[in-house]
């Protein structure tokens, strides 16, 4: 059985192969485009000219006359911020400490959010709050009021929205610091006679302060890069903050790509040095809570409060997900948007647009191909990814982590600026296909996908796979038999989650749509900019349904196997 | 073609820069079974997981049937499949997945063997470890005892010539521990296959074993039978770590320099008569004496070669066995009589233990 195939130490083995290939490929695929990006930024030539013909750093000098647009940017993200932390800490601290009816649906039910989208969320509240004939306005006049009740067309708009909408990412955060923390830490203080608040006080608190400061670093960092909000709430005010500008550099005419470059790459910059001192954060040995090991929490009886507390997840719940759903049901089966029902001519005809109108069908059949296109051909290269990334010896194998997370980093929007301008000026004819595009989503989807893939792998005893080596399997025939099958359930919901994400993308998307590839979130936005709300808001409820029909599909799934996927 | 089995030598296994496996080397013969003893973090599984290949060391030689698979210097490493090796896994490692059939079908399906030799070896083996009715059962309703017959079958039913053990035993409870002990010595011998075996627990490596190799901090302290190990424990160490004992100080007496009888002075003006396995070199510190070999009586022993009196100061009553801590003029001594031998804390006592139980330790 030993014989002449020995293979000498220095010669590379298959996973060594594999691994520098995947090394340039996703370096390329990653690295290239910011590399002609931050070219461009420092182009002070003639603007259209690629490569540049002159350099410098006029287009960031030229930045400080922006201050306004900078501040904008860290006003808006400090609010929401501070907002989301504030919900996702009280949901969280509710969820997972104190005697509640019903704790498990409420838990599920607080990850709904996640699912509406910033653009769908921004559309809907536009519908319920803008200036006059906002629903919510609507019904104030109706009741005598005078003025605007509400008005969402302002920053605190804008950060409500985003709030809504990242308040589950931080929840998700400081409940799995909650739930690692364990209890013995707080009974032993109970023990010493410490009482209920001063155990919080004392210890509870002190133990969750760096979860909770991880979440809002995170957040931060999140809504620094968010553009649709913004879009879709600010610019009616004339409010811009930096990925607003970038987009208004782009469509100006003639368009100004320096400036929209310098702006991205400070964006970029500043973002992942949020994200290091996240990663740093949660590096240091100050996460004393969280071992890796999941406790059962000690919970509370809280008597009248817990009935308190729960109705407030509960209304958190209803104004992120179902009041803006609502709104746009409502609307997209109306010729003109009001709440006024005794006004209201109810209609189908912005469905029958939605799917009669050449382009708007396109677009959604694309998005639904592109969905399962890159979901179907890109998981199977994240799960060779993964298995290089957390099991695999091979020189480099700790590189390629660092390259598929690096997409995390980059501003959705600044990376679909990035791609847009390399792939102009490469001469390969993709730009404004949709081949680009699955390119694109594919490299921006890595790190989500190779993070739920991760989450199983590392559950996967090794000796499972060790023990098939031992047997007499090669490489690809322990991983055909054994790994795969084993990651199957993760398999699925990295499928499932790439699929949404891929429906719902815009920030790359927005840069590369062309003429003979429309998608359905940029179709959204250009229909909202034809100012017919009530097409949108079709167009937005047609892309939540797929959305949530795959993630019903989903949680079936993740329950059939009984795993913790999410 | 040599006799043995598994050669290693001067094996060096590194983590980063901090050695795993520093300059290991014994051989283990045809049929033979040899375990690897050492406490966690000794350098036992790192060992026995580069002779599988499943760790790259840095240094050495590795040869199973005679056939190199590791040399830093010809720059050989042979992948893990193609060792021909077999192994059982600490935790087990049988695949939920799979039918037990299946599991153990594994090895043979990956040689490519037609299927009713399949078939017939997979009954076979499943035979051996009485584990045939389970053959169509999926291997993730199985309890922990049975997973750990289904590995032991998925790596016995390719006829590995060698077979590796990574602390097989140390996830069952007590009692069935002790039972599967019996079975695999049993499946050993009757397979007549040479096996490496790791585990941390001294009991089961001196009952199951012909050679124990003790292992510590990354190197080889003491190879040799299970006796051997025990009678003649050649270090503090192994002395200490395989069954108990005391360990005196004091000094050697000149004049000896060839192994056999010696004279040893203790603390307390002691002069106790020992036994050297080695030649002494002089500078020797300390002998062992097993707790178990000390002799307890109420009167005086006439002619016993080291008997000394004492005052039993504490007795602790373990059921199988009780044990003495007796005074006496080197300070304190351990001492385990069975529970038919009862003595009043506080009494005076003699005790005594022969000289080839007085063991000079080398260092």
């Amino acid at each position: 059985m030993v014989g002449g195939s020995a293979r000498p130490i220095w010669r590379p083995s298959s996973q060594g192969i594999v691994t520098l290939a995947i090394l340039v490929f996703c370096g390329g695929l990653v690295i290239y485009p910011l590399i002609y990006l931050v070219a461009e930024s420092l182009n002070t030539g003639e603007p259209d000219v690629f490569p540049p013909t002159e350099y410098g750093t006029g287009n960031y000098v030229d930045l400080i006359d922006d201050w306004h647009v900078l501040a904008n940017t860290g006003f808006v993200a400090c609010l929401s911020t501070v907002m989301a932390v504030g919900i996702g800490f009280l949901a969280a601290w509710t969820l997972t400490r104190t005697k509640l009816p019903g704790r498990a649906w409420l838990e599920r039910l607080m990850e709904l959010p996640y699912y509406m989208t910033p653009l769908v969320g921004a559309l809907a509240w536009s519908i319920l709050a803008a200036p006059r004939t906002g629903f919510l306005n609507q019904l104030w006049h109706v009741a005598g009021g005078s003025g605007d009740l509400v008005n969402i067309y302002s920053p605190f708009g804008i950060a409500w929205v985003m709030a809504l909408f990242e308040g589950t990412v931080a929840f998700v955060m400081i409940s799995a610091a909650m739930k690692s923390m364990d209890p013995a830490l707080e009974e032993s203080a109970r023990v010493l006679g410490a009482g209920k608040w001063r155990v919080m006080l004392t210890v509870t608190l002190p133990l969750v302060l760096p979860g909770v400061l991880g979440a809002a670093v995170f957040v931060f960092a999140e809504m620094l890069g968010s553009f649709a909000a913004a879009f879709v709430l600010g610019l009616p005010g004339r409010f811009v903050v930096i990925t607003t500008a970038i987009w208004q550099a782009v469509q100006s005419y003639p368009p100004d790509y320096p400036r929209a470059s310098a702006l991205g790459i400070s964006l970029f910059a500043v973002m992942l040095a949020t994200l290091s001192l996240y990663r740093a954060m949660v590096r240091r040995g100050n996460f004393a809570t969280i071992t890796g090991k999941a406790f059962r929490p000690r919970t509370m009886a809280m008597g009248y409060m817990a009935w308190v507390l729960f109705a407030g997840c509960l209304a958190y719940v209803i104004v992120a997900v179902f009041l803006p759903l609502s709104a746009l049901l409502l609307t997209s089966f109306q010729r003109f948007a009001t709440v006024i029902l005794s006004q209201s001519e109810l209609t189908l005809a912005n469905y029958e647009t939605a799917f009669s109108f050449g382009a708007v069908r396109q677009a959604l059949t694309n998005s639904l191909m592109l969905g399962v296109g890159v979901a179907s051909v890109g998981v199977p290269i994240m799960v060779v990814l993964v298995w290089i990334i957390y099991r695999s010896k091979s020189p480099g194998h700790g590189l390629i982590e660092y390259v598929v997370m690096f997409p995390q980093a980059v501003p959705r929007m600044v990376f679909g600026l990035a791609l847009m301008w390399a792939w102009l000026n490469i001469p390969i004819p993709i730009y404004g296909t949709l081949w680009l595009m699955a390119l694109a989503y594919f490299t921006v989807l890595l790190p989500l996908g190779v993070r739920t893939l991760a989450g199983v792998v590392m559950q996967i005893d090794k000796s499972l796979e060790e023990c098939a080596r031992v047997c007499g399997a090669s490489w690809g025939y322990q991983l055909r038999t054994v790994t795969i099958p084993l990651l199957r359930p993760g398999i699925v919901a990295a499928w499932l989650l790439v699929f949404i994400a891929s429906v719902r993308e815009l920030g790359v998307s927005i840069f590369l749509v062309g003429p003979n590839a429309k998608v359905i979130a940029p179709s959204i936005i250009s229909s909202w900019l034809s100012s017919s709300s009530e097409l949108s808001a079709a167009l937005a409820l047609i892309q939540t349904a797929a959305v949530f029909i795959a993630l019903i599909v989903l949680f079936r799934a993740t329950r059939r196997y009984s795993g913790e996927m999410l | 073609m040599s006799e043995a089995r598994i050669e290693i030598s001067d094996l060096v296994v590194r983590y980063g820069d901090v050695p795993a496996v520093n300059g290991v080397s014994f051989t283990v013969a045809q049929g033979e079974h040899v375990t690897l003893l050492g406490p966690s973090g000794c350098g036992k599984t790192t060992t026995l997981r580069a002779i599988a290949g499943l760790e790259e060391p840095s240094g050495g030689s590795i040869r199973i049937d005679g056939t190199t698979v590791y040399s830093l210097a010809e720059r050989r490493n042979v992948p893990a499949e193609k060792r021909g090796v077999s192994m059982v896994f600490q935790s087990y490692a049988v695949w939920p997945h799979m039918s037990v059939a299946n599991n153990v079908a594994y090895g043979l399906r990956v040689r490519k063997l037609p299927k009713d030799e399949i078939a017939a070896n997979v009954d076979r083996a499943l035979g051996l470890v009485q584990m045939r009715d389970f053959a169509d059962r999926s291997a993730a309703l199985l309890s922990g005892g049975q997973q750990q017959r289904v590995a032991l079958a998925r790596a016995i039913a390719f006829s590995p010539t060698v077979l590796l053990f990574d602390e097989p035993l140390s996830n069952l409870d007590a009692k069935l521990r002790v039972e599967m002990r019996v079975e695999l010595r049993e499946l050993q011998r009757r397979l007549g296959v040479t096996s490496l075996y790791v585990t941390h627990d001294q009991e089961e490596a001196l009952a199951i074993s012909d050679r124990v190799v003790v292992m510590n901090v990354g190197g080889i302290e003491q190879l040799g039978t299970p006796e051997d190990i025990y009678n003649r424990p050649k270090t503090r160490f192994v002395a200490d770590f395989v069954g108990s004992a005391n360990l005196i100080t004091g000094s050697v007496r000149n004049g000896t320099a060839s192994p056999g009888p010696v004279q040893f002075d203790a603390a307390g003006g002691l002069a106790l008569k020992a036994w050297a396995a080695h030649a002494p070199h002089g500078g020797e510190t300390c002998v062992a004496v097993r707790t178990a070999y000390i002799d307890l009586s109420a009167g005086a022993v006439k002619g016993a070669p080291n008997s000394i009196t004492g005052t039993i100061r504490q007795r602790l009553f373990h059921g199988d066995f009780i044990q003495y801590i007796v005074d006496w003029p080197a300070g304190q001594l351990t001492v385990r009589r069975p529970p038919t031998e009862l003595f009043e804390e506080g009494s005076a006592i003699t005790l005594s233990f022969a000289p080839e139980h007085c063991v000079l330790l080398e260092g």
